[in-house]
């Protein structure tokens, strides 16, 4: 028999169990504070990504119309279809599923969810922009059926751009914002911006601001209720200063005479942008849902260059569009009169070479209006040796020439208006008075923007007013129209009366005289122009590259303004490999014509061929201008001959 | 057999706490189930009128007398849970349950009391200092009948609870600690060897998961990271009854039954869980009391080995239900849905109950 001890209830036994016990649950309090208090903050946010998903409801960028209110540019509706991978347990179903349902290939799907594989899980991954609206129906019946629930369709507006690429280097495009934008404007990831033209310039106006729908999920991915909405606010409205139907009217011109090119018209009295052109363009629709590798490819390797802006990228050489610019210099600085007169009889020479003009017999004794009127090189040849580079630089560069034009666009480039200094910067060389020659009937290193030659048309035609040029008119904030205060003039300085008289009656008689611009004349309209060639290879580089597929022709200029009297149109045409002047001014003429039909309230006119009505009066001689004003001594004097 | 002295001497404390507990719990199950099976709770609250009167029955027995009659107890049982292999319900792949028309009794849960009954009485009569090595093989045999029969269900979860009730009353009764230290060596020194041979692929797997749940967030992983942020997530005061985002929206799985604690810190916070663990603590201690003051060893032993399952119960699944625990189908006694659990529980809790009430009689 054991002792009545041993029965006893093991009392210190109990004790520390019940210690354990006690030790037991303040460790578990202690985890949960840890859990609840400490780490709170972390995990009620993962419960909050968990369970809450923002939808993000895209502002319209703001509508573009022209001068006249006409829609430029809208938005319309379209589908973007994405994954969210925050639930998906089986992501190879999905874009297994999702491909098959939407009828698109699974190795593309695949390949887009493989380069957003960094992006943090909750971040929608766009695998289809613009789906068709069967795609969309597929899409959300699989959705309901739960197969689907990681995939989300989102209606975004997108931008719809006129037909035909009008306008497009003016325009721009908008495409999904590249990292280095989304930092600079701390975006929101996906964000579209305006990556050119006026898209470009004016996005923060554009882009308005962007809504939210947030919504509870449950772990199905189905929406449960809306927690919050935010309604997006559409972008600025924008008027433009384009107007549609003088932008039309020089896009069928370029494209009835089939060449390339550019056209910037503007209203002298304010330097609104008319109209803006740029040839071979690209269609900035297909940038808008997301432009495929092949078509980008295609429009970057192009020998053409569809996507670079002529009318402010493009350098060429003005050839005798810039006699003007010496006419004014010499008659501006008091050193000649319109009646100063010189004899030409083919040629002359300077600092002992001959320099050519180019009617083979001379023109005769020419004063300042026939000189301009006949493109007299001879008597322009004059005028620069009696100014000097310098002067010719001042006025040029007052007129707009070598310098930006300061139109709100992009990327725009100078050309460039040589001086003595600009030479000893360059070259830390001296300047040779024999180069002033060249440089005096727009040859040697001179080059020109059409653009900004188009600033200098509106110049010469408000008689010394030079203004930036201006594309926007007006702003709609969703509370009406207010106009833009326009911009101050850069620079003012009053032709004397006999500057202006000279120069618009030589430019007049370009057009309705004898001059090489009669295609573009109108009757009762009084056009004023001047031709120019720009050329493309010296002589000696196109014996050289004769073997070569490049097109060599010569570029053409057209410059104008319209009446010769208190203009309202002035513009220049620059026809890519157009070979003469002459045949950019029909382009000009439709222009012009149009611009004064819709004026009047009279039909628009239809672009007839040129060479028909009307007849040029001096046929024979006009494939001569501007064909060789070239010196005969060696062409290194001349290195206009540079691949422009 | 029941006089007015018992009533006087009942534990109120202790059955208040329960009463509670068990409140609380139909609470959650009513908050987790409203959105998608809104009357469910009510089958809990049955069960808890139903648990009340068994545990009304089990107290008014006198513990001693139950003890006598437990190798029929036992028998009863094993021959259900036999009886279960060949005609019970199957449900999610396991056979648990016999239906009886109004609900289905899973007889597993009454096991545990039926073999604490049988180990106290086995241990409790021994007057000897510490149990002879025959003694704690009986004993183990004793356990290890209905677990097996549990555990080839398969419900390893509840198997498993009944292996906490052989080595509390074996300690209880006087199982030298070295042989418990020499237990724990020999375990430390096996477990590579079970890693190395013993395990299949999936099991290692789970328990790797287990380590770092991030590793695989989608699948293992993905019910022990929800259920941490589901707690950590309520913060102090919680988000409020039926406020609770990861229970309501189904991010934590089975809310109202496995993870009931998860969702009760949610929607109650840091405040809710302190309240919680409080009651359970009181619970244990309570009856951890009831064992010091008990007339007889027999007494202690059966409060020991009924309150071992409970107590290992609560401890996993609470540490389960903060992410801390491999993901195994242990509910949370007293809160958990189900029925027979909280039935069998109320009952055992009557036994402990009754132990305290009886311990100035003879």
């Amino acid at each position: 028999m054991r002792t009545s001890e041993a029965a006893k209830v093991p009392t210190e036994r109990i004790s520390a169990i019940q210690v354990a016990v006690c030790i037991g649950f303040f460790l578990l309090a202690g985890t949960f504070w840890f859990f609840q208090i400490i780490q709170h903050e972390q995990f009620r946010e993962m419960a909050e990504n968990n369970h809450q998903r923002e939808l993000a409801l895209r502002a319209p960028r703001g509508v573009l119309y022209d001068r006249n209110g006409r829609i430029l540019v809208e938005n319309r509706p379209s589908y973007t279809v994405s994954i969210v991978r925050l639930h998906t347990k089986d992501l190879d179903r999905t874009i297994r599923v999702l491909a098959a349902v939407a009828g698109i290939e699974e190795r593309r799907v695949r390949e887009i969810v493989d380069r957003a594989k960094t992006l943090p899980s909750y971040r929608p991954i766009v695998v289809l922009q613009d789906a068709t609206l069967a795609q969309v129906a597929a899409i959300m019946a699989r959705r309901l059926d739960f197969e689907l629930p990681d995939v989300v369709v989102e209606r975004v507006p997108t931008r719809r751009y006129p037909t035909d690429a009008m306008a497009a280097h003016l325009l721009g495009y908008v495409s999904e914002a590249t990292d280095a934008q989304l930092a600079a404007d701390s975006l929101r990831p996906g964000a579209i911006v305006g990556q050119a033209g006026v898209e470009r310039t004016h996005n923060k106006d554009l882009m308005g601001t962007d809504g939210a729908r947030t919504v509870v999920v449950n772990s199905l991915g189905r929406e449960i209720r809306t927690l919050d909405e935010v309604e997006p606010t559409e972008g600025r409205r924008l008027k433009l200063t384009i107007d549609y139907d003088v932008q039309k009217a020089g896009e069928d011109g370029f494209r009835a005479l089939g060449f390339h090119g550019a056209a910037a018209v503007l209203d002298p009295r304010t330097g609104e942008v008319l109209s803006f052109i740029s040839l071979p363009s690209y269609d900035p629709n297909s940038f808008a849902t997301g432009i495929d590798r092949v078509t980008w490819n295609a429009l970057n390797t192009d020998k053409l260059r569809p996507l670079n802006n002529r009318v402010i990228q493009g350098r060429y050489s003005p050839g005798s569009t810039f006699k003007i610019a010496v006419a004014v210099a010499a008659l501006e600085e008091g050193l000649v009169t319109p009646d100063f007169k010189t004899h030409c009889s083919g040629g002359a020479t300077f600092y002992g070479r001959y320099f050519k003009c180019h009617l083979k017999g001379g023109h005769g004794t020419v004063d300042m209006r026939h000189a301009i009127e006949k493109s007299c090189n001879v008597y322009f040849y004059t005028l620069g040796n009696m100014l000097g580079v310098d002067r010719i630089h001042k006025w040029a560069t007052r007129l707009g020439l070598g310098v930006k034009s300061g139109i709100d666009l992009p990327n725009e480039v100078e050309g460039i208006m040589p001086s003595t200094e600009w030479k000893r910067k360059r070259n830390n060389e001296k300047w040779y008075a024999g180069e002033t020659i060249s440089v005096a009937i727009g040859q040697g290193q001179v080059s020109v923007t059409p653009i900004s030659l188009a600033v200098m048309m509106a110049t010469v035609a408000n008689g010394g007013t030079r203004f930036a040029p201006r594309l926007v008119k007006a702003y709609d904030d969703g509370q009406g129209w207010k106009d833009l205060e326009p911009p101050p003039a850069l620079d003012t300085f009053r032709f004397k009366p006999a500057t202006y008289s000279a120069v618009h009656d030589g430019l007049w008689m370009v057009v309705n005289a004898a001059g090489t611009g009669g295609r573009g004349r109108i009757p009762g309209l009084d056009v004023s122009g001047k031709t120019g060639t720009a050329q493309v290879i010296s002589l000696t580089g196109r014996k050289n590259a004769r073997n070569t597929d490049k097109d060599l022709r010569d570029h053409g200029w057209f410059v104008f303004f319209a009446p010769r009297d208190n203009p309202e149109i002035a513009g220049v045409i620059f026809g890519e490999h157009a070979e003469h002047g002459y045949s950019a001014a029909p382009i000009a003429r439709h222009m012009i014509a149009t611009y004064y039909a819709k004026k009047r309230g009279e039909p628009l006119p239809v672009f007839t061929a040129p060479g028909v009505p009307p007849p040029t009066p001096s046929q024979e001689e006009v494939p001569l201008e501007d064909d060789a004003p070239r010196p005969v001594a060696d062409a290194a004097l001349t290195p206009t001959g540079g691949e422009r | 057999m029941f006089d007015r002295r018992l009533y006087f001497h009942l534990d109120w404390l202790l059955l208040a706490a329960l009463l509670v507990l068990s409140v609380m719990g139909i609470s959650m199950i009513y908050s987790a189930t409203q959105a998608t099976t809104p009357r469910l709770y009510q089958q809990q609250v049955y069960a808890l009128l139903l648990g009340l009167v068994a545990l009304t029955v089990a107290l008014s027995i006198d513990y001693r007398t139950l003890a006598d009659k437990s190798h029929w107890i036992f028998i009863g049982i094993v021959l259900l849970l036999i009886y279960v292999m060949f005609f019970g319900v199957v449900r999610g792949g396991a056979r648990r349950w016999i239906p009886l028309g109004v609900f289905n009794l899973q007889p597993s849960e009454f096991a545990k009391i039926a073999v604490a009954l049988v180990l106290a009485k086995f241990y409790g009569e021994s007057r000897r200092q510490s149990p002879t090595r025959a003694d704690l093989i009986t004993g183990a045999a004793m356990t290890a009948l209905p677990f097996l029969l549990v555990a080839r269900q398969p419900d390893l979860g509840t198997a498993v609870t009944l292996l906490p009730i052989y080595l509390f009353v074996a300690y209880l009764a006087g199982l030298p600690l070295r042989m418990l230290g020499v237990a724990a060596l020999a375990g430390v020194l096996v477990a590579p060897v079970v890693w190395k041979f013993g395990l299949k692929e999936y099991q290692k797997e789970r328990i790797e998961t287990f380590i770092n749940p991030y590793k695989d967030q989608k699948g293992a992983g993905y019910q022990q990271i929800q259920a941490r942020i589901t707690v950590g997530s309520g913060g102090l005061t919680g988000k409020g009854f039926t406020k609770g985002t990861q229970g309501q929206l189904r991010f934590l799985p089975v809310a109202h039954n496995d993870f009931i604690f998860s969702a009760w810190a949610e929607e109650e916070g840091f405040i809710g869980v302190i309240v919680a663990l409080g009651l359970y603590l009181l619970v244990i201690w309570r009856s951890l009391d009831a064992a010091k003051l008990s007339k007889d060893r027999l007494g202690a032993f059966l409060v020991l080995g009924v309150l071992a399952s409970f107590t290992f119960q609560v401890f996993y699944n609470i540490t389960m239900s903060a992410g801390l625990a491999p993901v195994k189908g242990l509910t949370l006694p007293l809160m958990s849905y189900g029925g027979s659990s909280l039935i069998a529980t109320l009952t055992g809790f009557g036994l402990i109950l009754n132990v305290r009430m009886r311990r100035f009689t003879n």
